[in-house]
């Protein structure tokens, strides 16, 4: 029993299991996750390790190297890259994508286990880092507040983020520039030594006596008492009135050689939001939670939790990662729900029949909600690419339904009653439709099989076209005959149709049409020469139009966010960055009106959170981050303000380096840029070379943000130690440099607790004692004899210049130069680079090489060209064993280059950059083009074999088959029409899809239905398909 | 008794089925799937990629006062679309078991 016949014959049943999958497909929607695009683990993972006290250069030598040559022999890495600053080496390896990164992390556990013995001693245990995209923050606030701001950080995280931490999928809170309270003991060193005592002393004495101590039972009548001592301070004034030593038989107090400043921190990080004081409060969620849900909840609970906070205390929202997620999401909702209206609409145009619609046009949700359930079954959210991939599915999930529901119709106004003529119409047609859409399932499932970056978008849109088209197939040869059997009626010809109706308007045109196609058919095919050197010299012209379109990467989105990072001249104190932070905030409020919030950080947070990871921060540093009206409110595009941003900057005299950077999503933290890569041993060699590319590439046209890696040499003071001088007072340098450290820095022996939290005691010398070379040289030192010598007779302060990172790539020392592309292609830009730099005189040792996005992007085009070959190698192969012939797929495929025409043309004329997204959409178009071919190229088969002359077989086939053709990429065009025309927030990523495939398949469907008939004619031979004349060669029996 | 053969196309069987059932003929020999072609303007049926449409075939041996009535039921399911074609055949039974 076929499966068309049971769904006729069991109604009910066929309507159950329809009904269970749209059933299961609706709760796997409201269970899938909203975000913006797939889940990718990119398969990076770093090594850390901290080794405190050594510059640059020794962490390099000692650490980087060691662990860069050990961690070269793990498992299917694909690149090692590391950075050594001061303190601290980090080594990156990349993976090849696919990579089982829990496998890839035991490897790297076990080599950093084999070679930690080989580290110097003092270096911290190698902390190991994998970076996944959920860790970045979701959301971003502002906190503002006037009188409460010196306890904001307490009241925060008592009111706001401890209980926000309920919230299911919520990661970590984290906070920027939180005023953090310390007390801070500031010792005058002339008091210290005229009363004989050191810092340490103070710090030992603060720390016996901020103790609570159990000390035993005693058992006392029938009770049995615990017994304390309680020392803790009550109250920071405590501190002042500690004795700490005799002086002349009176007691010597900490007051009297030390101020006690219960206070907040020493200012190192700076933010201010719209001008006012504050910090900056963000969200990471769980990997795998529901960003927009956790986004969703967070800001509910933060006006909610907002009351409770004193009226000064204002919580602004910077960013949500989730608005420009659901503005995108809705979008393309948006443009589903009129592709769906669009394919209706057509369906009903070439039909005229309501009932026969219905029937369409049902296919199209079931069809679609297979693809959630899909997406839930496998772990997906609907994001980007799932709702792009149904954008494109939602035209050609119809087509089979047609055919079938076509046929149908045929046999009921033939007289057959409806559940017959579902049976045997379906019968007559499954096959057809079958292998049809093999042929687009050939285009769509290699994209399942990409790798890579790219290939986290392509596997999913594979998957969902693909399943979406076996769906619709299904659907089409079980649920359609069914529902046509049970409400196809026989439709008796109205004798009189009105003026307006069906057959009297729309049917009549569409009969023009057919004819008008008929006698333009007949005269091609008898200028079959003209035809195919006209269409030929139009191909090869529109092909030179590629010369006029630039190529992209990834289209970039307006997501109304700006970040802005300054940098300074380095060393510079932050006191100094703020009157530069103080002015261009002025700037930007008075020039750009579009900026909503801007919040504005200087300096960095010593304490090293998170966030660091992400931006750079320095006492020389700046980081702004703004918010922008949405994209409908504001007349200038965020690139442009951007642009005039970058000018205004441009001006000062004191910025030394800064980008102005517009997207924060971006995929998987690709940046869109054509990195020079210098390698070579020689600092000053390759830093001249930098310096020499940079000032090239600033002179490119179209390159803005050109930045070198290598940051600038930064000032320092060292402290060169005589060690003979060491040795007679019986002094080491662990001992010199800790007494350095505790007066400089400063010592902390205990916390001061209240009400739970504690704080730091920091002791240290008063500013004033501390900031000159005079002041250092001048710190008293207590050597082990105890005499009090002074810092100068140890050694002396001289200044230093020192790199304050050295990178490495494939374990060589490496300068990147980057360039971002303005208005121009990514690849034009890198060409552009390579002439500018082409004469440069590289010395020898040093090696030059161009990278960066632009050579993932000749990856993942070189991974399309490949994709394509298999493609309609594919293709080929399924249509060459449908035809029994070689010939027949070569006249089918005629038609794909003029697809190219068309992509061509819609690119050309609408501007837009051939971008992975316009060339993917390209790929496509193989499989849509080829389906018109098809259907076109069976029927001519087909009337051939019926008896008919070649020509006439073309003719009459070209005429019947005019409509079928039409109408399938009529509702292919349509539903991408939303895609292409939308202009909302993200339309940029997927707009360049929509148009590319309009375009193409606009001009090859006009040009299949000329070149496919005439191509055809020429291939094929006049009575090659007469099988009679074919058994007269062989049998001679009755001769 | 006389033997009649209506050979038709698949699209009506459920036609045939309910027009022998009407008559109160019991006994019959069904022929699913056949084959065929008019001799003058009857388009084959070969169930082909070319001629994808079936017939189907029934074989009644019956009274000879039904045979008229039979073949004037043939003849107006015939007259509802004579492009789907049913077409009757009959022939004596000389012997039977």
């Amino acid at each position: 029993m076929s499966i068309y016949k049971s769904a006729v014959n069991k109604p009910i049943t066929t309507f159950m299991v329809f009904t269970a999958i749209v059933v299961m497909g609706i709760y796997s929607l409201v269970q899938i996750p909203v975000d913006l695009y797939p889940e990718m683990d990119p398969p990076f993972i770093s090594v850390m390790t901290t080794y405190v006290g050594a510059n640059a250069g020794d962490i390099e030598a000692n650490v980087t190297k060691q662990l860069e040559d050990a961690l070269n022999s793990v498992d299917k890495m694909k690149e090692i890259t590391s950075t050594s600053s001061d303190n601290l080496s980090i080594v990156n390896l990349e993976f090849e994508w696919g990579t089982n990164l829990d496998e890839a992390t035991n490897d790297i556990r076990d080599v950093v286990d084999r070679i930690i013995d080989f580290l110097p001693d003092g270096v911290e245990r190698p902390t190991i880092f994998k970076f996944n995209t959920s860790m970045m923050p979701i959301v971003f606030y502002a906190v503002t507040a006037k009188e409460s701001y010196p306890g904001l950080e307490k009241l925060l995280d008592e009111k706001i983020i401890n209980p926000l931490n309920r919230i299911e999928g919520i990661g970590s809170i984290g906070m920027m520039g939180a005023p953090r309270r310390v007390v801070y003991v500031d010792a005058d060193p002339r008091q210290l030594d005229a009363y004989n005592l050191t810092i340490e002393q103070i710090g030992n004495l603060i720390a016996a006596e901020n103790m609570n101590m159990p000390s035993g039972n005693v058992k006392m009548g029938s009770l049995d008492y615990q017994l304390r001592v309680q020392g803790e301070f009550t109250g920071s004034s405590v501190i002042e009135n500690i004795v700490v030593g005799n002086m002349a038989g009176k007691p010597v107090y900490i007051r009297d050689v030390a101020t006690v400043r219960d206070s907040i921190k020493d200012l190192s990080l700076d933010e201010k939001i719209n001008g006012e004081q504050g910090l900056r409060m963000f969200v990471m969620k769980q990997s795998g939670a529901n960003t927009m849900k956790v986004a969703r909840e967070v800001r509910k609970n933060v006006d909610e939790l907002q009351k409770q906070l004193p009226p000064d205390v204002k919580i602004n929202l910077i960013m949500d990662t989730s608005d420009f997620i659901k503005g995108s999401i809705n979008n393309l909702s948006e443009t589903l729900m009129w592709a769906f209206i669009f394919v209706g609409l057509v369906v009903l145009f070439f039909l005229g029949r309501w009932r026969a619609t219905f029937i369409i046009i049902l296919t199209i949700p079931i069809s679609l909600i297979v693809a959630f359930l899909y997406l839930y079954i496998t772990g997906n959210s609907i994001n980007v690419i799932s709702l792009t991939s149904l954008s494109i599915a939602i035209g050609m999930v119809v087509d089979d339904a047609i055919v079938v529901l076509e046929n149908i119709t045929r046999h009921v106004e033939r007289g057959a009653t409806p559940r017959e003529a579902s049976i045997y119409a379906t019968n007559e047609v499954w096959l057809a439709v079958i292998i049809t859409t093999m042929v687009v399932v050939a285009v769509f499932f290699p994209l399942t099989l990409v790798g890579g970056m790219t290939g986290v978008i392509f596997n999913q849109l594979g998957w969902i076209v693909t399943i979406t088209i076996v769906t619709s197939t299904l659907a089409a040869i079980s649920l359609t005959p069914m529902l046509s059997s049970k409400m196809l009626r026989l439709r008796p010809k109205k004798q009189n149709p009105g003026r307006f109706s069906y057959a009297n308007t729309i049917e009549r045109a569409l009969n023009y049409t057919d004819n008008f196609y008929e006698k333009t058919l007949r005269w091609v095919l008898r200028h079959k020469t003209f035809t195919m050197i006209t269409s030929m010299g139009v191909f090869v012209g529109s092909m030179f139009l590629f010369n006029f379109i630039g190529t992209d990467f990834m289209p970039e989105s307006d997501e109304s966010s700006v970040t802005v990072s300054i940098e300074l001249q380095t060393g510079l104190r932050v006191e100094e960055t703020l009157k530069t932070t103080r002015y261009v905030e002025r700037v930007f409020r008075e020039k750009f009106p579009e900026i909503q919030i801007m919040s504005a950080s200087s300096g960095s947070d010593d304490e090293g959170s998170m966030f660091s990871l992400f931006t750079t921060t320095g006492s020389n540093m700046i980081n702004f981050m703004m918010r922008l009206n949405a994209v409908d409110e504001r007349a200038k595009s965020v690139w442009d303000i951007a642009d005039e941003m970058r000018a205004e900057i441009g001006k000062l005299p004191e910025v030394v380096n800064f980008t102005v950077s517009t997207s924060n999503q971006g995929m998987g933290g690709t940046s869109n840029t054509v990195d020079v890569e210098i390698f070579g041993y020689d600092f000053d060699v390759t830093n001249a070379l930098a310096e020499e590319v940079r000032q090239r590439l600033v002179s490119v046209p179209g390159a803005i943000d050109v930045q070198v890696s290598r940051k600038k040499d930064k000032p320092e003071l060292q402290f060169s130690l005589d060690r003979e001088k060491l040795a007679i007072h019986g002094l080491t340098t662990a001992q010199v440099s800790t007494y350095i450290r505790n007066r400089v820095s400063g010592l902390i022996t205990s916390r001061y607790k209240e009400e739970g939290e504690e704080y730091d005691i920091r002791i240290r010398f008063q500013e004033e004692f501390r900031n000159s070379i005079t002041d250092l040289e001048e710190i008293t030192i207590v050597t082990p004899t105890g005499s009090r010598i002074k810092l100068k007779e140890l050694g002396e302060v001289k200044e230093y210049w020192s790199p304050p990172n050295i990178e490495h790539k494939r374990r060589e020392r490496i300068v990147t130069v980057t360039a971002k592309p303005d208005k121009v292609a990514l690849g034009v830009l890198a060409t552009n680079i390579q002439t500018a730099i082409s004469d440069l005189d590289i010395p020898q040792g040093v090696m030059l090489n161009v990278g960066g996005a632009y050579e993932e992007q000749q990856e993942s085009f070189m991974d399309l060209g490949l994709l394509m070959i298999l493609s309609i190698i594919l293709v080929f192969i399924v249509m060459a064993s449908q035809f029994e012939s070689f010939a027949m797929p070569f006249v089918i495929m005629f038609s794909i280059p003029f697809a190219f025409t068309g992509v061509a043309l819609a690119l050309f004329i609408t501007g837009t950059t051939l971008s992975l997204v316009a060339a993917l959409g390209a790929v496509l178009l193989i499989g849509i083009v080829v389906k018109n071919g098809i259907v076109l190229v069976d029927f001519t088969n087909l009337m051939r074999d019926r008896g008919y002359e070649l020509y006439e077989a073309i003719a009459i086939s070209g005429k019947s088959r005019l409509r079928p053709v039409l109408m399938t990429a009529a509702t292919t065009i349509l539903g991408m029409l939303p895609l292409a025309l939308s202009t909302g927030e993200g339309s940029e990523i997927w707009r360049p899809m929509g148009i590319t495939v309009i375009g193409g398949l606009v001009f090859s469907t006009i040009v299949t239905m000329v070149v496919v008939p005439v191509m055809y004619g020429i291939l094929a031979r006049h009575g090659e398909r007469n099988k009679r004349s074919k058994l007269e060669k062989q049998f001679h029996f009755m001769d | 008794m006389k033997a009649v053969m209506i050979i038709f196309n698949q699209a009506n069987t459920e036609r045939v089925e309910y027009m022998l059932d009407k008559l109160n003929i019991r006994g019959f020999s069904w022929f699913s799937n056949v084959k065929g072609r008019g001799s003058e303007t009857g388009e084959p049926r070969m169930g082909s990629h070319t001629w994808p449409e079936m017939n189907e075939a029934v074989i009644t041996i019956v009274n000879d006062d039904q045979v008229d009535v039979i073949l004037d039921k043939v003849k107006k399911l015939d007259e509802i679309n004579f492009e789907v074609g049913v077409r009757a055949f009959v022939w004596d039974i000389v012997r039977s078991l």
